[in-house]
């Protein structure tokens, strides 16, 4: 089966494109999915503003993950729902694009990203740019036939150690083979930097569960994720080492900080800091 | 034109230099008090490329002005063309002299020969930045004073 633009694309149609300044789309999560993360739905946004910057610069370069400011998680989503997705492109050249977006599900915002920057790559080196731009005529026509993501590989975190309430740490080995792995990308392939950002999440969930709560508060929500950096690619087959700790906790709002190493013998300590971020959580309205 | 440091006063960069400083911290998840006026942002602070990206659009918003990608290169490369200023990705002696005036701040004994173009940022130091934003303020400021209104 041909992976490319089906294992890891979320964006089904492009609706408006104001060249360099604004785009938006639509992406329809298959119903028969057991569920949608919402790092996902993060991804949606990404690729519509690649879409966007990729136009922007003829298709010859091609933003990757790498910064993110702010994401806040509004509201979850669910397998069957439209997201209507939206960005700003603040500025775009050949080196990197900066954007701002959003994705709305039953006219509800359900997530926000601000201050994104993704460093743009040579499409060649990803992709075959022809592909790249049909397929970018066919979003902004007809649209693409919904339904052709069929969810993503299961990333079994192990635990290693931690301190309860105050760290976690856990291993990771990534696929060597795996269908995302057809479509980002097919000239190289790489594993998203969402997915990335999901197994931190994962894993601060986990720690999340451990911090005592205030009197009358049933659990801690996991509302805003801040200065997501990604630093290198992660190839298939490379084994990652993932921690959590506890920065901050008051009353009713707790802070994580997460962190991706890679192992590498060229470094000092041999280990690599391949992604980093702040996660904030808060209660609900307790007792 | 040789580009030229002169204009830019002492008294100028250490006005910039706490936010700047401050800003680079957030960007580098390290504590202010280490990015020294003098600290070169890859040996010292450990930055890396996109650091780079990460601290130049930090910048931007902290100081409300653009700062074009390449904005330094570019600067120092001055009215030299492309092939003047390197051959081949290595920096020629007429645009290593640019480079050394154009980052006056950086001690002479860390300028290497030949110097890779890739290697330029190598050089950069907390004060490279703050020299960048005082002259994309002073940029902005003449820009809005041309406005017609």
């Amino acid at each position: 089966m041909n992976l490319h633009f089906r294992a890891f694309s979320f964006v089904d149609r492009i609706t408006s494109l104001q060249p360099r300044t604004r785009i938006t789309g639509s992406y329809t999560i298959p119903s028969g999915l057991n569920d949608f993360p919402a790092s996902l739905a993060a991804e949606a946004i990404g690729q519509l503003a690649a879409w966007a910057a990729m136009s922007a610069v003829d298709f010859k370069s091609r933003p990757v993950a790498g910064l993110a400011g702010r994401i806040d998680l509004l509201a979850p989503v669910r397998p069957g729902q439209v997201l209507e997705l939206d960005a700003e492109l603040e500025s775009v050249d050949e080196e990197a694009v900066a954007y701002s977006g959003g994705a709305r599900a039953d006219g509800t915002p359900v997530i926000r990203l601000q201050h994104c920057v993704g460093p743009m790559v040579p499409v060649a080196d990803f992709d075959d740019p022809q592909a790249v731009r049909d397929r970018f005529a066919l979003l902004c026509g007809q649209g693409a036939i919904p339904e052709a993501f069929n969810g993503i590989p299961f990333l079994p975190l192990e635990r290693t150690g931690g301190d309860a309430g105050q760290c976690l740490r856990a291993t990771l080995r990534v696929p060597v083979t795996a269908a995302l792995f057809g479509d980002h990308f097919p000239r190289r392939p790489v594993l998203p930097g969402t997915l990335l950002m999901n197994a931190n999440l994962q894993l601060a969930s986990a720690l999340a569960a451990e911090i005592p709560l205030p009197s009358g508060c049933d659990t801690w929500i996991l509302r805003t994720i801040l200065d997501v950096k990604l630093r290198a690619f992660i190839p298939p087959g490379e084994v990652l080492e993932f921690e959590a700790v506890l920065d901050e906790c008051s009353d009713h709002t707790a802070v994580l900080a997460v962190e991706t190493r890679s192992f590498d013998k060229s470094r000092a300590g041999g280990k690599r800091v391949v992604g980093s971020a702040r996660v904030l959580l808060s209660t609900e309205e307790c007792a | 034109m040789i580009p030229s440091n002169n204009e830019i006063t002492k008294e100028e960069i250490l006005a910039v230099f706490p936010k700047v400083a401050a800003t680079m911290a957030d960007a580098l998840a390290c504590d202010a008090e280490k990015v020294k006026l003098d600290a070169s942002l890859i040996d010292d602070l450990g930055a890396e490329s996109i650091d780079f990206l990460d601290i130049v659009f930090r910048l931007e918003r902290a100081f409300k002005v653009k700062i074009p990608r390449g904005k330094i290169v570019e600067d120092a490369r001055g009215d030299l063309s492309e092939s003047e200023f390197d051959q081949g990705g290595v920096v020629t002696a007429a645009g290593l002299a640019r480079v050394k005036t154009f980052l006056s701040e950086v001690p002479p004994g860390r300028f290497k020969s030949p110097l890779n173009v890739a290697d330029i940022p190598r050089l950069f130091t907390t004060e490279t930045f703050c020299k960048v934003v005082i002259r994309q303020q002073r940029a902005t400021a003449a820009a809005g004073a041309s406005q017609p209104t």
